[in-house]
């Protein structure tokens, strides 16, 4: 992606906060609008109904009493003090009856009996500040003998509040479409950062730097869980890469020890005169490199098809069962070697396992324990139970292995310098420990307890037990 | 015996033919699966070797097709994929036993001729097997040789009986750790070697003619 200071607003995460903004904006203003017509609309209704029903209590008053009841009526209320109500009662001729309106807001002539509403300002001088102006909406009406009846409610108060709740819509409104799509904005930007880092991280391992890892704020949010994955994955990425970088190099080189004496056999082999007798040699110690070769092979190809899950299946198996068929397979293997061989199997140990893959396992281990332990030595294999877990234990009286070497051995085509002169692929051990991998067991080398003069070694191959 | 190979690669091909030959076999070869299915099918064998990648029939659907069609020609399968569960689909069409390439020569002539050994038909079951003065009573699990009596442990016993009943024939470490122990691996050490001294020292040791003969560079021979 392109980066740059406005790259974020291509991202989905801008997209979704714009949208969330604009969202959020017209739900602050439909709740304002809501706000404004409750309160002003109501306020107006509801002076608007008062003063009807005042206009109608004035013309009940005229009607029943004439003139001189709504004189009084007017004079009652005028004692009263209605703040909010203003009236005007004025005869025929203009004359002002009761009211201190300074004029009628209307021109004279109009017919008996119709009412008319009337919204107008009254400017009151006031001596020490500027004129008072008040909003009246009123009712007006000429009576049956002529007169003039004005009845008015003051707006003022209820203008000044719908001032105030319309100021405070006006300012509310922007604010809050601001905050809004500054919040989007910023969480966009967080969010589109954070995506960027990751795609960088990312970028860079496609170059083929595996060593690139994303930054974890620690947070614990989404992104840092994404961040704690990717990470995760490039590590085991990197393992397997070199793993296989170094398998490859490793088979590289123990390749091309067994060609390179083949081919100088061949080589010296047509230099020199060639008889019957030493063709038929040269050719018989080919087949036999060649074979190693050929074994080789296929010990790699066995042990990357077991470290890539694509051997195996993993079902109920009688561990002991197996232990014993082992034992009594290679107990004459070990007597023949001059060596005690004893066996202790605990019963009805069962695991998940691959009968055929612990079998080989088993055989490698043993396979070892009988070339490296010398005549006169002992073999203990056990077949343990524990907690959770049942253990294949090979102890034996041979050299050992130094500390420093026991995690070592475990690698590919690694081989300790006595083990050269003996045959085999070192692969062996490799292959236990992928067997191991593939049950979610462990396979450990330990020191020996040292029985003999030697100082021994334990091998222990434990697996998950089956309930 | 009348073996028909099935292999489409011709140095492979004429590798077998070569070493079925030389071990007294008529060979004949079909590269492809079509023509080795209808070869198998119009013509009576005693063993068929077929390789699993072929071209226009797979080995397995080749065997499947033939076991369905009624065909009881044993047969071996020859490929390149080892593990055990290709031996298992190998085994589960209808196929007498499956090598792995590559081979030694001596392991295929040997399995090529215990394949054919099986080809009795309605014969009933054996109860008795006799190699010389050697005998074998199956029902009473008892062994005697020129009537001693001879103590095996089971798995002596059914190392024996193996070897017994592929008399003359060579029999390959491998084979024996196959079908004896039930696993298909190669151990580094000698624990089939081994197994077969302690069976000699039994069945051998206090007699002039020795019956289970070492064969160099393939295996195991038990013969009068």
């Amino acid at each position: 992606m392109k980066s740059g200071p406005f790259a974020f607003v291509r991202t989905t995460t801008f997209r979704l906060a714009l949208v969330y903004s604009v969202l959020f904006a017209l739900f602050s203003a439909a709740l304002l609008g809501y706000l404004f017509q409750a309160t002003v609309g109501a306020m107006r209704t509801e002076a608007k109904a008062r003063l009807e029903s005042e206009f109608r209590t004035l013309a009940v008053a005229w009607n029943t009493g004439g003139p001189r009841r709504l004189e009084q009526s007017l004079l009652e209320r005028s004692l009263v003090q209605v703040r909010d109500f203003t009236y005007q009662f004025e005869t025929a001729e203009g004359e002002v009856i009761v009211g201190d309106m300074p004029y009628m807001p209307v021109e004279k002539a109009m017919p008996i009996g119709v009412v008319r509403s009337v919204t107008f300002e009254v400017e009151r001088p006031l001596s020490d500040r500027a004129p008072e102006i008040t909003k009246i909406e009123g009712r007006i009406t000429t009576l049956g003998d002529g007169s003039v009846l004005l009845v008015g409610i003051k707006m003022d108060e209820r203008l000044r509040l719908v001032g105030r709740v319309t100021q405070a819509v006006a300012t509310a409104a922007p604010i809050g479409v601001l905050l809004a799509l500054l919040g989007g904005f910023f969480s966009a930007r967080y969010a589109a950062g954070r995506a960027e880092a990751l795609t960088r991280t990312a970028e860079a391992v496609m170059r083929g730097d595996l060593s690139q890892r994303a930054d974890v704020h620690g947070s614990g949010d989404e992104f840092d869980r994404l961040a704690e994955h990717l990470n995760a994955m490039l590590s085991r990425l990197e393992e397997l890469m070199s793993t296989t970088r170094h398998a490859g190099e490793s088979i590289a080189h123990d390749l091309r020890s067994p060609l390179s004496r083949l081919r100088n056999r061949l080589e010296v082999t047509l230099r020199g005169p060639i008889d019957e007798m030493t063709a038929r040699e040269t050719l018989n110690q080919t087949v036999d490199e060649v074979d190693k070769v050929l074994a080789t092979f296929n010990a790699i190809l066995r042990l990357s098809r077991v470290n890539a899950g694509a051997e195996g299946r993993l079902q109920r198996l009688d561990l002991s069962e197996l232990a014993d068929e082992m034992a009594e397979l290679f107990e004459p293997a070990g007597e023949a070697a001059g060596l005690t061989f004893s066996s202790d199997i605990q019963p009805d140990l069962v695991t998940q396992g691959d009968r055929a893959l612990l079998a080989q396992a088993i055989s490698n281990i043993l396979d070892n324990a009988i070339k490296y332990t010398p005549s006169g030595g002992r073999i203990q294999f056990s077949a343990l139970s524990h907690e959770e877990t049942v253990e294949i234990r090979v102890e034996d009286t041979g050299p050992g292995i130094p500390d420093a070497d026991l995690e070592r051995v475990k690698e590919r085509f690694v081989r300790l310098d006595d083990a050269r002169t003996q045959a085999g692929s070192g692969l062996g051990l490799a292959l236990v420990e992928a067997v191991a991998d593939l049950h979610q067991g462990q396979f450990t080398l330990m020191p020996g307890h040292g029985l003999d003069t030697k100082p021994g070694l334990i091998v222990a191959l434990v697996l998950p037990k089956d309930i | 015996m009348r073996v028909l190979v099935i292999e489409d690669d011709l140095e492979h091909a004429d590798f077998i033919e070569k070493v079925l030959c030389e071990a007294g076999h008529d060979v004949e070869t079909v590269e492809d699966g079509d023509s080795g299915l209808v070869r198998a099918r119009e013509d009576s064998f005693d063993a068929l070797v077929v390789d699993r990648m072929l071209p226009r029939k797979p080995g397995l659907q080749l065997v499947e097709e033939f076991r369905n069609g009624g065909g009881t020609t044993p047969a071996l399968f020859l490929s390149a994929l080892s593990d055990v569960n290709n031996r298992v689909e190998g085994l589960k069409v209808g196929a007498d036993d499956y090598l792995a390439k590559p081979f030694a020569p001596e392991e295929l002539v040997a399995r090529v001729e215990a394949l054919g050994r099986r080809q009795i038909q309605g014969e009933p079951p054996v109860t008795k097997l006799k190699v010389g003065e050697l005998e074998m009573d199956l029902l009473a699990r008892k062994v005697t040789r020129a009537d001693q009596r001879i103590d095996l442990q089971p798995r002596e016993f059914k190392l024996l009986e193996f070897l017994m009943r592929h008399a003359g024939q060579t029999v390959t470490r491998t084979m024996l750790l196959e079908k004896v122990w039930n696993y298909h691996f190669d151990p580094q050490t000698n624990v089939i070697d081994v197994h077969i001294s302690r069976l000699r020292a039994k069945i051998d040791k206090e007699f002039d003619q020795q019956l289970l003969q070492t064969v160099r560079g393939a295996g195991y021979c038990l013969q009068a």
